[in-house]
């Protein structure tokens, strides 16, 4: 009989207990894969960030508006490749509650800026450049609502109305793009600005905020700083960051998500490093006699500490994966619930590794103190105890 | 009935006089359960903190008009002229001249540092008019003073002060081009109020190019029930395409959303957490179980019945259980009631609020930790009422 499968006769002698121990292995697991690919979505802008490419805003705050000239002055600073702006426009579809991700951009510098993230057709790209009201859709508001190419969609704004009084726009679908990075969400609409300029009943010539890709990362901070210095005591001063620090800043807003993952982490992996760990202490106890009968066979005592130590990482293991495999599952059903605040969860390998780690460390935490109580044992104590 | 009593009570005391024998193994369960209990608790108090804040603003006599179909302050605009015709509304207080209590305002939203995590926040600038003080209730400037009309002056929310850098009174502080100086501090009755900074409306309408700008309009109703002649009035009139609502029906539904979402995430965690417990639970009352196999026989078979050792297991479990919910309770009591943090409100700025803990809240923790005491002694339980006395015996 191998080692192995000694330790797993020794773990499946009480399959009730053994079973317990495991289920309350798996669901710490679950809650920490479903927590950490939360966390990770809410920050995913952070990872998600091109290492070239910089955010500028209004210095007072991102949501204020800035002079659309500024886009011309800023595609002229050397180290600065090339440069889109965005507003935001605060749409609904059918009713307020139905919020959609609505974006007015320039379309070709945006879909050439983003060119990493949003994958498009060229028959549709080229639709929705010539067509000026027409609007590019994400795979997964498209699938959403039911869209097709060629559907004329109204698309309400909480924010702004038409001139003609109307509160909402009709757009004729040019296309759907998908992502070509999974974190990247594809809830999003995205129309043409010059169209949203001409019609908006306030507000005009302004965008909300510029997204540039410089020549290369070293010139980050050099383009940053000359922009800012650009617009420095006008009326509006801007702010420009790297993509990662404002999608950094972004998040915190909700507030401290990571820390609340870690405490509650921490909280369901403390139950079960105690509840194992005394039930391994527990079960070595009970197999005294036993242990001492290997040692009076001749079992070598790292032999016997392998046993007991290999018990608790099988354990662990076995636990550990049925979870980060119910993690992933809780994931896959979650996603079309979160969708709406554009947080697109993922399991990355990230996470899976950090996962085997954690299981490691539980099996070795768990499994030493009796792993060294067995090795240490007296072979006639052992033998004389019941 | 006496005797029967007796041997429910005489096996009940053997149980928990036992359970120092199992000392760690009962501990793990209890700290399992308090842990359960301790982040159901939390969630629940931080979804509580927030509704009263936010739902705790509104008064019911008092009409909050917006833009339709704009759901928030942020997103609203109003036009002067809107701004009149609603003046002329039936159903609006007026003051000792004869004047409608109307206050027109406008919302911004500008950075702030966060205290905790050093980063920017977005938080509201509120333009207030002179009827802003009239159109609220429990508003109090509790340091300094109120802003000089036509003076680049602010006065912050007492919450806001707390969690944001930089606003203490005497301070400046610069919003683009402009500075402005913090010359009070209010109290808004925990409200969600407190998280804002005031300044008088024409200078911020002139400063943020917004003139004749207004974003939401607040209404002091003659008594609640005189809403809905203004909504009448509104909904008759072709140039107000105006939502118009109570002030405690807006902040109610803009609580909703993230009170919702906080819940429906503490709720799953608690009974995933709860389920862990369980296993715990189980695991530990079948070793007593086992642990008392002879002490259960010999009690059997000196006359016993089978349903006492049934009622001293399930006791013995129930007993752990309530001490990991109390525990518990009095943990999260401890660490988080009155702990304050911020998250981002349905206006898209900062909200200050103070998880609370209620009496309704800790009976649910301890609710859960007695679903995992009952269910996790009931099958160890049963086990102990049918052991074999014979083989019991032998060990």
């Amino acid at each position: 009989m191998s080692d192995f499968s000694l330790i797993c006769r020794n773990l499946f002698r009480r399959k009730l207990r053994a079973f317990l121990m495991i289920v309350s292995i798996l669901i710490a697991f679950l809650i920490f894969g479903v927590l950490a690919a939360f966390e990770r979505s809410l920050n995913r802008g952070e990872d998600d960030a091109a290492a070239d490419r910089l955010v500028t805003v209004n210095k007072v705050n991102f949501t204020q508006p800035m002079p659309i000239a500024y886009y011309n002055r800023v595609r002229g600073v050397a180290g600065v490749r090339q440069v889109t702006y965005a507003n935001w426009f605060g749409g609904y579809y059918q009713d307020p509650k139905n919020i959609l991700v609505v974006f007015a951009v320039d379309p070709t510098s945006y879909l050439d800026v983003f060119s990493n993230e949003i994958a498009v057709t060229p028959d549709a790209r080229e639709a929705f450049v010539r067509e000026r009201t027409s609007a590019l859709v994400g795979e997964t508001m498209a699938t959403k609502w039911g869209w097709k190419i060629g559907d004329r969609v109204p698309i309400a704004s909480n924010i702004f109305s038409q001139k003609s009084g109307a509160r909402s726009w009709d757009f004729t679908i040019a296309g759907i793009f998908t992502n070509k990075t999974p974190q990247f969400s594809t809830n999003l609409m995205l129309f043409h600005h010059d169209y949203f300029n001409e019609t908006r009943t306030f507000g005009k010539d302004t965008i909300g905020w510029m997204v540039l890709q410089t020549t290369s990362p070293a010139a980050n901070d050099r383009v940053a700083k000359t922009i800012d210095a650009m617009f420095a005591n006008s009326s509006d001063e801007t702010s420009t960051d790297t993509e990662k620090a404002f999608n950094r800043a972004f998040a915190a807003q909700l507030g401290n998500i990571a820390l609340i993952v870690v405490l509650v982490v921490g909280a369901a992996f403390a139950t079960i490093l105690m509840i194992v760990g005394n039930t391994m202490v527990m079960t070595v106890r009970e197999r005294t006699r036993e242990i001492g009968v290997l040692k009076a066979l001749g079992f070598p005592r790292g032999r016997i500490l392998r046993l007991v130590l290999g018990e608790s990482v099988v354990l662990a293991l076995l636990g550990g994966l049925v979870g980060m495999a119910l993690a992933v599952l809780a994931i896959w059903a979650m996603r079309p619930g979160l969708a709406q605040f554009g947080a697109r969860m993922a399991m990355t390998p990230g996470i899976l590794f950090f996962a085997i780690g954690l299981m490691l460390a539980l099996g070795i935490l768990t499994g030493t103190v009796p792993a060294i109580n067995a090795m240490r044992l007296n072979i006639a104590e052992s033998l004389g105890r019941s | 009935m006496g005797p029967f009593f007796r041997q429910l009570i005489a096996v009940t005391i053997i149980n928990v006089k036992s359970i120092p024998q199992r000392f760690w193994l009962s501990l793990s369960t209890v700290v399992a359960i308090t842990l359960v209990v301790v982040v159901l608790l939390s969630f629940l108090a931080m979804a509580n903190g927030f509704r009263r804040t936010i739902a705790g603003s509104g008064a019911d006599d008092v009409a909050i008009i917006l833009r339709g179909g704009s759901q928030s302050e942020i997103n609203s605009t109003v036009s002067r002229d809107q701004v009149r015709l609603i003046e002329d509304s039936p159903g609006i207080l007026r003051n000792t001249e004869g004047k409608p209590v109307v206050s027109a305002e406008l919302y911004l939203t500008v950075d702030g540092v966060k205290r905790s995590s050093g980063t920017k926040a977005n938080l509201p600038l509120r333009g207030i008019g002179q009827a802003g003080l009239a159109a609220r209730k429990h508003v109090d400037i509790v340091a300094g003073r109120m802003f000089n009309a036509g003076a680049n002056e602010l006065v912050v929310g007492k919450g806001l002060l707390s969690e944001f850098e930089g606003f203490e009174i005497g301070k400046t502080v610069t919003f683009g081009t402009t500075r402005w100086t913090i010359v009070g501090v209010f109290e808004a009755a925990g409200s969600v109020f407190e998280s804002e900074i005031w300044a008088d409306l024409p200078v911020v309408q002139s400063l943020f190019k917004r003139t004749n700008f207004f974003q939401t309009v607040r209404a002091r109703l003659q008594n609640p029930g005189t809403l809905a002649a203004l909504k009448a009035y509104v909904d008759g009139d072709p140039r107000l395409k105006l939502d118009v609502k109570s002030e405690a029906e807006y902040f109610a539904e803009q609580a909703a959303q993230t009170t919702d979402l906080i819940q429906k995430l503490g709720w799953p965690l608690a009974i995933a957490m709860a389920f862990g417990a369980l296993a715990g639970a189980l695991n530990t009352m079948y070793s007593s179980v086992a642990a008392r196999a002879v002490e259960i026989a010999t009690l059997r078979a000196i006359g016993f019945g089978a349903f006492p050792a049934f009622v001293g297991t399930l006791i013995e479990s129930l007993i752990l259980a309530a001490a990991g919910g109390t525990i518990g309770a009095v943990t999260t009591f401890l660490l988080f009631d009155g702990f304050t943090a911020s998250t981002l409100g349905a206006s898209f700025t900062q909200v200050v609020f103070s998880f609370k803990l209620s009496p309704a809240l800790i009976a649910q923790g301890i609710g859960l930790a007695l679903a995992v005491g009952v269910i996790g002694g009931l099958f160890p339980a049963i086990r102990a009422a049918r052991m074999p006395i014979v083989s019991g015996l032998y060990g």
